[in-house]
C-alpha cells in the first residue's frame, strides 16, 4: 500500500508528557503525499502543525505511529527530508553563502562544489549581490529566500515548509507565493507546506489536508489540481473552494 | 480505534516513567558525586596520603569550628567576634553603596546633565580596583573602620550604580510616551515609570555589589586588620594551622550564600 | 534655530564633563596644597612618575613591573579559559556531567578567590605559581557560569537547523551551540579579565617581590604616597586599556553581532 507514496504517515500521535500530566497534541493523523506533489497542511494557530512537520523531519519523536518514504519506514533525522524553518533560523554568524551551504558541509560535498550549488540556489532565489552578507543586514522577505536556498541546495527529496511566510507583510507575502511556485516548477520537489492562512493554502496546493484545532485530527482533504496555476485569487472558483473550506475550519481559539 | 487509544496511554505512562527515572538518577548522581568527594578528602588525609601540614580532612574541620566558637587562640578571638566585625562593617559599606549608589545611577540614567558631570569622574575612578585603595585610604582616613568601610563602599558602589543606570536606561519609550501626553511632568514619569521599570536591574546590581563587597571586605582584612575573617585566615596562614585557614574560608563561603539568599528573599 | 539650540544644548552639556574633571583636579591641588597635606599635588606624582623611570625600584623599570602584573593575569586567564570553557560546556549541554559537577562547584563558588591566598601560599609558596592559581581560582567561576549559562540557553532554533542540516555530536557543539553562547562567553570573559586584574594586585599587596601591587604596598610601607599613587594610576590606565581593548577586539571578531554597537 505504502509503497505507492513519496511519503506516509501512519496513525501519528504525539503527546508532551511531563511527571504530572500530559498533553495531547496530535491525536491518530495519516496522511500519504505523492511525489513532487505541493500538499498545504492547514489548520488554525496553534494546533500541532508545526510540531507534526518536526515530527516528519525526525526533529521530534512521535509517541506513537511510524513515518515511511518510498515504502520504507524512517526514524529520526533523514538527509532526504529538509526544512524551511517558520521563525527564518538562519544562523547569525554565517554569511548568506555560508548559511545556504550548511547542509552540504555536513554531507561532505567538496568546498569547490559547494560554493557552485550555492550560487546556483542563490541566484534561484535572486539574492546575487548579498552572498558575502550577514543575515541582520536583509530584510525579512530576503532572509526567508535564503531559508528556501539553504533548504533546497542540500538537496532534499522532501521539502517541509512551517509557515514560512507567516512573519511577512501581505505584500512580500504575495510576491513569496509567486516565488515559491516559480521555484518549485523550475525544481520539482515533493514540498510538505504548513499554513494557518486559507487563501495561501488555495493559492498554492494541489491538495490540501485540513486539521482540526488541538488535539489535530485530519478533518478534510481537498484536491485542487484541477484549478489550473496561476489561479487568480478573485475568481468565482477560487473564491467558492476558500468558502467551502472556512466553512469546515475551527475557529482559532488561541488567537 | 479503541486499540489505537489503548497503544497510546500505554506509550505515555512509557515514557512518564522514563521521565521520572530519569530525574531521580541524576539526583542520586549529584549527591554521590559530593559524597565521593567527601570521602577522598577525608580518606587521603587519614590514610596520610596528603600531609596534615598542607591539609585537613573534612572532619578535622569541623572539630577546628567547633572548638573555634569559643577558643581566642591563636588569633585573639573567637569565631563569633570574627565574625560580627566582618559583618559589621561589610553591611555599613554595602548599605552606603546602595542608598548613595541606587540613586546617583537611576538620576544619571535619566537626567543627561547628571550623567555627564557624573561620568568622567567616575570612570576615572571605576578601572582601578577597590583593593588598590587601601593604603592610600590609611593614609587618608587613619587605621581602623573607616578605611575598611570606604573600600567596601566603594567596590560594591560601581556595580550599584552601573546597573541602576542601566535598568532605568531600558524604560520602555512607548510607556514615557503616553505619560507625557497625560500630562505628567518629567520627575513624576522618572518616579512612577522609570524606577519600577528599573528596579529588576537594581536588584541586580545590589546582588553583585554584595558579592564584590564580601570579597573585598576579605582581601581588605588580610591587608590592614586585627580582626574579621580575613584577618583569622592570615592568622592561620602565619601560625600553619590549615584547619584555621579552612575553618574561615568555609564561614566566609557560607555567610556569603546566606547574605544572596536574603537579597533574594527581599527581591520577592 | 531648533538646530541651533540643540547644538548649544550638546555644548552645555559637553561642558559638564570638563567642568567635573576640572572639579576634580581642583579638588586634588586643594587637597594637597598647605603644608600639613599628606597628599602630594599631580605635579608631583607626576615627576616621581619621571623619576621612576630613571631609578627603578627593585631593579625593574615601572614598565617592568606593569609588564609582570600583566604576565600574571594572562597566565592565569588563559588557564581558566582553557579548563573553564570545555567545563561550562559539558555543565550546559550534558544533563549527566551537570549533576556530577554542578554541586562541588556551586560549594566552592561563593568563597572568594582571596580567601585563597592563605591557603594557596602553604601549598603553592608566595611565588608565582601561586598567582598563577590565584588569578585561575578568581576567573574560572566567571568562565564557567557563563559559558554555561550560554550553552544551556542556547538558541533552540539554530539547534534545530543544525541537526536538521546534519551537524552531529561534536560538530554540533563546536558549529552550533558554541557561536550561539558566544556573547554570553564573551561576557564572562570580559568579567573574568576585570576579576583577574583585582586579584592580582591584591595578591602581589599581600606578597610579591615585583608588580604594580607590589608598588602599592612599597610605596605606603615607605610612606612615599608619590609612589602609591603612580601605581594607583597606573593600574587604573591598564585597567582601563585592557577592557577598551577587550571590546575592541570582540567587535572584530564577531561582525554579525548586532548588540555590541
Amino acid at each position: 500500500m505504502a509503497d505507492r507514496f513519496k511519503l506516509s504517515v501512519k496513525n501519528l500521535s504525539k503527546a508532551f508528557v511531563t511527571k504530572k500530566d500530559d498533553t495531547l497534541v496530535i491525536d491518530d493523523i495519516s496522511m500519504d503525499v505523492r511525489e513532487n506533489e505541493f500538499l498545504v497542511i492547514l489548520g488554525p494557530g496553534q494546533c500541532g502543525k508545526t510540531v507534526l512537520l518536526n515530527m516528519v523531519a525526525g526533529l521530534l519523536k512521535p509517541t506513537l505511529g511510524e513515518i515511511y518514504m518510498d515504502g520504507e519506514k524512517v526514524s529520526g533525522l533523514d538527509k532526504r527530508v529538509r526544512m524551511v524553518f517558520q521563525k527564518l533560523a538562519l544562523l547569525p554568524w554565517l554569511t548568506v553563502s555560508k548559511n545556504v551551504q550548511i547542509g552540504m558541509k555536513y554531507a561532505k560535498v567538496p568546498k569547490e562544489q559547494r560554493e557552485r550549488v550555492a550560487q546556483h540556489y542563490i541566484d534561484l532565489v535572486g539574492l546575487q549581490g548579498f552572498e558575502r552578507s550577514y543575515p541582520h543586514q536583509l530584510s525579512g522577505g530576503m532572509k526567508q529566500r535564503v531559508g528556501i536556498a539553504r533548504a533546497y541546495a542540500s538537496a532534499p527529496e522532501v521539502l517541509l515548509m512551517d509557515e514560512p511566510f507567516g512573519q511577512l507583510d501581505a505584500q512580500t507575502r504575495y510576491s513569496m507565493e509567486d516565488e515559491i511556485l516559480k521555484i518549485w516548477d523550475k525544481d520539482k520537489r515533493t514540498i510538505l507546506f504548513v499554513t494557518n492562512n486559507i487563501e495561501e493554502a488555495v493559492y498554492l496546493a494541489d491538495r490540501i489536508v485540513l486539521l482540526s484545532k488541538r488535539p489535530a485530527k485530519v478533518k478534510d482533504v481537498f484536491d485542487l489540481t484541477g484549478l489550473p496555476r496561476p489561479r487568480d485569487n478573485l475568481s468565482e472558483e477560487f473564491l467558492r473552494i476558500r468558502q467551502e473550506i472556512a466553512d469546515q475550519m475551527d475557529l482559532d481559539l488561541g488567537q | 480505534m479503541n486499540t489505537n487509544q489503548e497503544k497510546l496511554t500505554k506509550a505515555i505512562a512509557r515514557e512518564r516513567k522514563h521521565i521520572k527515572n530519569k530525574s531521580r538518577n541524576l539526583l542520586f548522581t549529584s549527591i554521590i558525586s559530593i559524597v565521593v568527594l567527601l570521602a577522598l578528602w577525608e580518606l587521603s588525609v587519614q590514610l596520610g596520603w596528603i600531609t596534615t601540614r598542607f591539609f585537613c580532612a573534612p572532619s578535622e574541620v569541623l572539630n577546628a569550628l567547633i572548638e573555634k566558637l569559643t577558643n581566642r587562640a591563636p588569633d585573639g578571638a573567637t569565631l563569633p567576634v570574627h565574625i560580627l566585625s566582618s559583618m559589621k562593617i561589610s553591611m555599613i559599606g554595602f548599605l552606603m553603596a546602595v542608598l548613595i549608589g541606587t540613586p546617583l545611577g537611576l538620576l544619571m540614567g535619566w537626567y543627561k546633565p547628571v550623567d555627564k558631570f557624573i561620568r568622567p569622574a567616575f570612570n576615572l575612578i571605576r578601572p582601578i580596583p577597590a583593593v588598590g585603595w587601601i593604603p592610600l585610604m590609611i593614609v587618608l582616613l587613619g587605621i581602623g573602620l573607616a578605611p575598611k568601610v570606604f573600600i567596601v563602599f566603594l567596590s560594591a558602589f560601581v556595580a550599584v550604580v552601573l546597573n541602576s543606570y542601566a535598568g532605568i536606561k531600558l524604560t520602555n519609550r512607548a510607556m514615557i510616551n503616553v505619560s507625557k501626553t497625560c500630562g505628567a511632568s518629567n520627575f513624576t514619569i522618572f518616579r512612577r515609570v522609570g524606577i519600577p521599570s528599573a528596579m529588576p536591574m537594581v536588584f541586580t546590581g545590589w546582588k553583585v555589589g554584595l558579592g564584590l563587597s564580601w570579597s573585598t571586605l576579605v582581601a581588605a582584612e588580610m591587608l590592614a586588620s586585627n580582626d574579621g575573617l580575613g584577618y583569622m585566615i592570615l592568622a592561620g596562614r602565619q601560625f600553619m594551622r590549615v584547619n584555621l585557614i579552612m575553618v574561615g574560608m568555609l564561614t566566609i563561603g557560607v555567610i556569603g550564600l546566606i547574605l544572596f539568599a536574603l537579597l533574594n528573599w527581599l527581591e520577592k | 534655530m531648533k538646530k541651533h539650540t540643540f547644538i548649544l544644548r550638546n555644548f552645555l552639556l559637553n561642558l559638564l564633563s570638563f567642568l567635573s574633571l576640572g572639579l576634580l583636579v581642583l579638588l586634588w591641588i586643594v587637597g594637597s596644597s598647605g603644608e600639613a597635606s599628606i597628599l602630594p599635588s599631580p605635579y608631583e606624582v607626576w615627576t616621581k612618575f619621571l623619576a621612576l623611570s630613571e631609578d627603578p625600584i627593585a631593579g625593574m623599570s615601572m614598565l617592568g613591573h606593569s609588564l609582570q602584573s600583566l604576565r600574571r593575569v594572562f597566565v592565569g586567564l588563559l588557564a581558566a579559559t582553557v579548563v573553564g570553557i570545555p567545563l561550562g560546556t559539558m555543565i550546559g549541554w550534558s544533563e549527566r556531567f551537570r549533576a556530577i559537577f554542578q554541586p562541588v562547584f556551586e560549594i566552592i563558588r561563593p568563597i572568594p578567590p582571596l580567601a585563597w591566598v592563605p591557603l594557596i601560599s602553604i601549598w603553592c609558596g608566595v611565588f608565582e605559581f601561586s598567582k598563577y592559581i590565584l588569578v585561575f581560582i578568581g576567573t574560572f567561576s566567571a568562565i564557567v557560569v557563563n559559558t554555561y549559562a550560554g550553552v544551556n540557553l542556547a538558541n533552540r532554533d539554530n539547534i534545530a537547523v543544525g541537526r536538521m542540516f546534519g551537524a552531529r555530536g561534536v560538530r554540533l557543539i563546536t558549529d552550533i551551540v558554541f557561536p550561539s553562547a558566544l556573547p554570553s562567553i564573551m561576557a564572562g570573559l570580559k568579567t573574568a579579565l576585570t576579576t583577574g586584574w583585582g586579584v592580582v594586585l591584591a595578591a602581589e599587596m599581600i606578597s610579591a617581590n615585583y608588580g604594580l601591587g607590589m608598588l602599592v604596598t612599597r610605596g605606603s610601607d615607605s610612606n612615599d604616597i608619590q609612589l602609591v599613587l603612580v601605581a594607583m594610576l597606573l593600574i587604573g590606565l591598564i585597567g582601563a586599556l585592557m577592557s577598551t581593548a577587550f571590546t575592541i577586539l570582540e567587535r572584530r571578531l564577531s561582525p554579525w553581532r548586532t548588540d555590541l554597537n
